[in-house]
């Protein structure tokens, strides 16, 4: 198989080359950087309210010859697009495949062909976006254009709405064809992208014209004539190499109006916080009890009451408020962990006896931290787990909207890793479940990285009854929820402007929903 | 002295049937016998337990030992206004509290009890056997001045014969607090111990967090977990 990467030169002169580089390839040493994650301001929601996603990531696929301006292309989309959620620029680059130590000799001694389609590891390729569109987290190969091999270590992408699959052969396998919803090829006259190339080459890479032309005539020609320009045939838009700013606006407008239609059909479906009103979804009109919600909630004790009467008061002091969060963080993860599952143990004790036990029964463990209140939670967690990864999620309700935005995601290796995802156990920490729009989509995107409900421990200080915990019990059954105390309601309230750059640029104040008795902002209160 | 067993789940009484069987005292209370408990006795009995897991692992227990114990003190109901305008119906802590530890092991519960209630006041006490007469004798002892006033937390954490807890008690009734008002902490207890301690002290509540199988011959707690204060401070 190795060897139809070979292309062997039987005719001709031998090649000199003087850069380390194999020709063809001097570019792909910047390309790491054509893998770009661009955020804007944030996620809103990609699910319903049953907890399942709603569609996929727009996939658009660009092709051309080398030097064409795929790049460009992509980029100025991008840039057109403007303001929609985070767009990732995928390279073909990136899946090179891993070479062998005989590939490798001849890759440094620049005659190993990765004009070819088999230099691409087209089923990586291919699993990669596919979960990229799914929603699903993917860890993509890094290729190093310096050693010319595929790298350990992998690049973390999540949460992309819309992918641009780039590279010269990205129409070229059917199976990434099917991905796509828009297939671009980007049409360059072959004098042009030549010229392109060797004044790019002389100019970024000291190369010789010599050398340069040769490496094209025996490469990237070939490569184009006979793989890449047969593939403009599987287009649904062919785009001018050059002066194309009419043909991009073009495809823009169509991209905008295909996300458009896409958002108005799923706006119905997605989950906006909407306690206390009777949505279609709500059919029971008195609040659920903490049994039918299956909370699991802290043993009412005198203590108990003595803390939350302290932390509910609006005079108790911050000093006061810090120590009795602390305090009740403590508790609360302490019985939390009945939740995890236990095997038994026989241990021998000093005395020299045997004594019968249990020991936890859990591979991974982690936290993931709802900022910024869920990290009140956080001291406590630290007491009672002490050497755990943590993780962070940021979600701010959009000021227009209402909506919920994903605006960071950081999460543990375990979770970002899809097989280990699967046996480790998340417990989320957050100050309250109010109107469930933050909790919703953090469960969401653990779900989206292959965490098992059933292991997601959801920690929180208070949960509303009349608030958003049914529409989420509805649609995550097996999570489980622990919280210290269970408040009545949500009342509507007024939140005064705070001047934020990325939700409120106006400093407006906005409608929120607030639990009553509840304990206030729990976050400014711990923080500020 | 009537007596009564503190009803325990089914899953429960599968891992420690042995104590089913036993009469409990009304005054003694255990934490709730979870599979995560028994997680955190299973590491710091093993022997082969470091002494970094066996510290944070039995803080942990002590932590919950000390909730529990606080939760037998007296509250009273309070209103307080919270920072949505609503007005909330709790309760306030009442009565001042004093931790005492049994040296030394006792010491090792301090950091628990500060943790929960943050710079409680501590006095010591120090008693050991006397070989002549093999009965507990009080070495030193150093209470707060209104220690008579206050509620104390009494903590020494292994309970095998019971023969310093109650030499400490003894020493604080001395000093005018009411059996009724101490709370006696410890993270296991046999039951020979408990029976000691409660016909004596009826009164006094025991916090638990385990019950074990028994004293040895060398009134060890059997199976225990060594000794408490040397595997924390000097193994």
């Amino acid at each position: 198989m190795s060897n139809q990467l070979l292309k062997h030169v039987l005719s001709g002169p031998p090649i000199i080359s003087t850069s380390p580089n194999p020709p063809g390839k001097d570019l792909k040493l910047f390309q790491p950087k054509k893998n770009t994650v661009l955020v804007s301001h944030g996620r809103p929601p990609w699910y319903g309210e049953n907890g399942n996603l709603i569609g996929d990531a727009f996939v658009i696929g660009v092709a051309g010859g080398s030097a064409s301006g795929k790049t460009y292309v992509a980029r100025e989309i991008v840039r057109s697009l403007g303001s929609i959620p985070t767009v990732i620029i995928l390279s073909q680059d990136s899946f090179y495949k891993y070479h062998s130590p005989e590939e490798l000799a001849l890759a440094h001694a620049n005659m190993l062909d990765f004009d070819h389609p088999d230099a691409i590891d087209v089923p990586m390729f291919v699993n990669c976006l596919a979960d990229l569109k799914a929603f699903k987290q993917s860890n993509i190969p890094v290729y190093s254009f310096a050693e010319h091999q595929r790298l350990a270590e992998t690049k973390y992408l999540y949460g992309a709405t819309v992918i641009i699959a780039e590279g010269i052969l990205a129409l070229h396998d059917p199976s990434l064809r099917a991905l796509y919803d828009l297939k671009i090829f980007v049409q360059c006259d072959s004098d042009l992208m030549l010229a392109r190339r060797i004044k790019r080459d002389i100019k970024e890479r000291g190369r010789s014209v010599e050398g340069i032309l040769d490496q094209y005539l025996r490469y990237v020609k070939p490569s184009y004539d006979n793989f890449v320009r047969p593939t403009a045939s599987h287009a649904d838009i062919i785009v001018p190499g050059y002066n194309n700013s009419v043909a991009i606006e073009l495809i823009c407008t169509h991209v905008r109006r295909q996300l458009q239609e896409r958002s108005n059909q799923f706006r119905e479906k997605i989950a906006i916080p909407r306690p206390g009103i009777k949505s279609k979804f709500e059919y029971t009109t008195p609040s659920p009890t903490p049994e039918e919600l299956d909370l699991t909630v802290l043993p009412n004790t005198s203590q108990l009451q003595g803390i939350f009467t302290i932390l509910r008061d609006k005079k108790c002091s911050r000093q006061d408020f810090v120590f009795f969060v602390d305090r009740l963080s403590t508790l609360l993860v302490e019985y939390a962990l009945q939740h995890l599952p236990y095997v038994p143990k026989t241990v021998v004790t000093p005395v020299g006896i045997e004594a019968p036990g249990k020991q936890l029964d859990a591979n991974y463990m982690c936290g993931v931290c709802i900022q910024r209140s869920g990290g009140t939670l956080e001291r406590g967690f630290r007491r009672v787990i002490r050497d755990v990864p943590m993780g962070s999620l940021l979600i701010q309700s959009d000021a227009a909207t209402g909506e919920p935005m994903c605006l960071q995601v950081k999460l543990p290796a375990y979770i970002r890793n899809r097989h280990t995802a699967e046996d480790t156990w998340v417990f989320i920490l957050d100050a309250q479940i109010g109107t469930g729009a933050a909790a919703f989509m953090s469960i969401r995107i653990l779900l989206d990285h292959g965490v098992r409900e059933e292991h997601i421990v959801y920690v929180a200080f208070l949960v509303a009854r009349g608030g958003g915990i049914s529409i989420f019990r509805r649609a995550f059954p097996r999570v489980k929820i622990v919280c210290a105390e269970v408040d009545d309601e949500m009342e509507e309230g007024w939140l005064e402007g705070v001047q934020d750059e990325v939700t409120n640029p106006g400093g407006l104040g906005r409608k929120v929903w607030i639990m009553q008795p509840g304990l206030g902002q729990i976050g400014d209160r711990y923080y500020l | 002295m009537t007596s009564l067993t503190i009803p325990q789940s089914p899953a429960i009484q599968a891992t420690c049937a042995h104590i089913d069987d036993q009469k409990i005292p009304p005054s003694v209370f255990k934490l709730p016998q979870t599979a995560q408990l028994e997680a955190l006795y299973t590491i710091i009995r093993d022997k082969e337990t470091s002494r970094g897991d066996f510290l944070f692992y039995s803080d942990r227990i002590i932590r919950l030992l000390v909730e529990e114990g606080l939760n037998h003190l007296p509250v009273i109901s309070r209103v307080v206004e919270t920072p949505t305008g609503a007005t909330y119906h709790g309760v306030g802590f009442e009565g001042k509290i004093c931790g005492v530890s049994i040296l030394r092991a006792g010491e090792a519960m301090e950091a628990g009890l500060r943790e929960v209630c943050r710079s409680v006041r501590i006095g010591k006490i120090l008693i050991q056997r006397d070989e002549e007469t093999a009965q507990a004798k009080l070495f030193y002892s150093k209470f707060p001045s209104d220690i008579a006033k206050r509620y104390v937390l009494l903590l020494d954490p292994m309970l095998a014969t019971g023969g310093s807890a109650m030499k400490a008690v003894e020493v604080l009734m001395e000093h005018g607090v009411p059996a009724e008002r101490i709370i006696f902490i410890n993270l296991i207890a046999a039951p020979e111990g408990l029976s000691n301690f409660c016909s004596r002290y009826p009164t006094t509540k025991i916090i638990t967090g385990w019950i074990d199988e028994g004293l040895n011959e060398k009134s060890y707690i059997i199976p225990g977990l060594g000794d408490f204060g040397e595997r924390r401070y000097c193994l």
